[in-house]
């Protein structure tokens, strides 16, 4: 049996480790920075509440993602809001960048935004989660196939857009 | 058998930073594939970028100040089938439940009922937790504000599922102890009627644009603040 100071000691651990990452996958999912922290707040009271069960720490990030998924799911499964301010949230770390960097990112933020939530969950994980495929099929319960296909068109679709919006950027060197 | 750039190109576009020994392998097999690798990894570079948020300040603190505020509370929360009907009684207008939807909620009194037992108590507990309470802006994506007499005294809000879309649910530090709020942006409630149910009483509250459940553990500590909740949600101008 663990006790209350180990308790604390380990979730102040999972704060520290994953809190700025479940942050980020929930802006993506939500878009909506006050939604945003409030669903991993809520996530952690959750974890919290439920960290006797944790008995694998490797597992840690996992269960978290599991819990914050829920919540969303739980949450707003009648009405998905309306994605509202990544850009405000990510603009002034960016202040330094050329203009054409910019647009790149923005246009590419767009597009982020307006997949189709079953290609962008994927992407999220794989790219600010740093999932596996078979980290993502286990997550999603889904095959591997179908999270490297899904991967794939989510990927196709950002530089289809890209291109079609004429980017003239580095990322215009892909196609 | 080796990769062809067809089978290459789809895996650069499932996992373009992979390491598996066929992928190296296919990659360095001929110009074309390096050429094709070479791209996809500055796309994935610029797509890291584009994805990579920030996390808030203090969010770390924030997060584990919650054990602080919550230590000894394993979670043992109390299950909804507990004695439902037995500790149920609906005081005032007890004429009929105030509408069906059939969309998880019977009624809205289940609803108060079920979604205070889920979260009332967890709420509560992040009083503590929370630095900065940013009323306006989450009531304004519902549509309304709050006088500041409301929002001075909103020690926690946040955001939950209501019968018909997301609302608000909001802990009141009163001079008679925390209350606790639960703003409906478009469920109508029989207005004044009351509900108790384990050890809280509820009062709804119909309002301008939208309702609100009034929770506390004192019938009269809910009654006294009918008209206050009630003129303290406004709709915003050009909304109903």
């Amino acid at each position: 049996m663990i006790s209350e100071a180990g308790r604390q000691a380990k979730f102040n651990g999972l704060a520290e480790a994953y809190g700025a990452d479940l942050y980020r996958y929930a802006m993506w999912i939500c878009g909506n920075d006050a939604l945003a922290k409030d669903l991993v707040q809520e996530t952690y009271l959750r974890a919290w509440k439920a960290l006797d069960k944790l008995n694998d720490i490797k597992a840690a990030k996992s269960w978290l993602i599991t819990i914050l998924r829920r919540e969303f799911a739980r949450t707003f499964e009648r009405k998905v809001p309306k994605f509202t301010d990544v850009d405000n949230v990510v603009v002034r770390e960016e202040q330094e960048l050329e203009p054409e960097d910019r647009m790149e990112i923005k246009l590419l933020r767009q597009g982020i935004l307006n997949l189709p939530p079953k290609y962008r969950e994927p992407l999220l994980m794989q790219v600010v989660l740093g999932y596996s495929c078979e980290e993502i099929s286990v997550a999603l319960d889904i095959s591997k196939s179908a999270v490297m296909t899904q991967l794939f068109r989510a990927r196709e679709q950002l530089k289809s857009r890209l291109q079609k919006d004429g980017v003239t950027g580095n990322v215009h060197e892909l196609f | 058998m080796s990769m062809n750039f067809s089978e290459f190109k789809r895996l650069l576009g499932a996992e373009p930073r992979s390491r598996d020994p066929e992928f190296l392998h296919a990659r360095q097999s001929s110009p074309e594939f390096e050429a094709a690798a070479a791209a996809a990894e500055q796309f994935e570079a610029r797509l890291e970028q584009s994805m990579m948020i920030p996390g808030p300040d203090g969010l770390t603190e924030k997060l584990q100040s919650i054990s602080q505020t919550t230590a000894g509370d394993a979670g043992h929360r109390r299950r909804w089938p507990l004695a439902l009907a037995a500790s149920v009684v609906i005081a005032v207008g007890a004429a009929g439940l105030t509408w069906n939807m059939n969309r998880g909620w019977d009624s809205v009194e289940e609803y108060v009922m079920d979604h205070y037992r889920h979260d009332g108590n967890r709420v509560m507990a992040m009083a503590g937790a929370d630095e900065t309470v940013n009323v306006q802006a989450i009531l304004s994506e519902l549509n309304v504000r709050a006088v500041p007499e409301l929002a001075g005294i909103v020690g926690v809000i946040k955001y939950c599922p209501t019968p018909d879309g997301k609302g608000a649910h909001m802990i009141l530090n009163t001079e008679a102890g925390p209350v606790t709020v639960i703003y409906m942006p478009e469920t109508e409630v029989t207005d004044r009627e009351m509900l108790a149910f384990d050890d809280v009483q509820a009062l709804l509250v119909a309002l301008p644009g939208g309702s609100a459940a009034i929770i506390g553990p004192d019938q009269r500590q809910v009654s006294s603040l009918y008209g206050f909740i009630q003129q303290s949600i406004i709709p915003l101008a050009g909304k109903s």
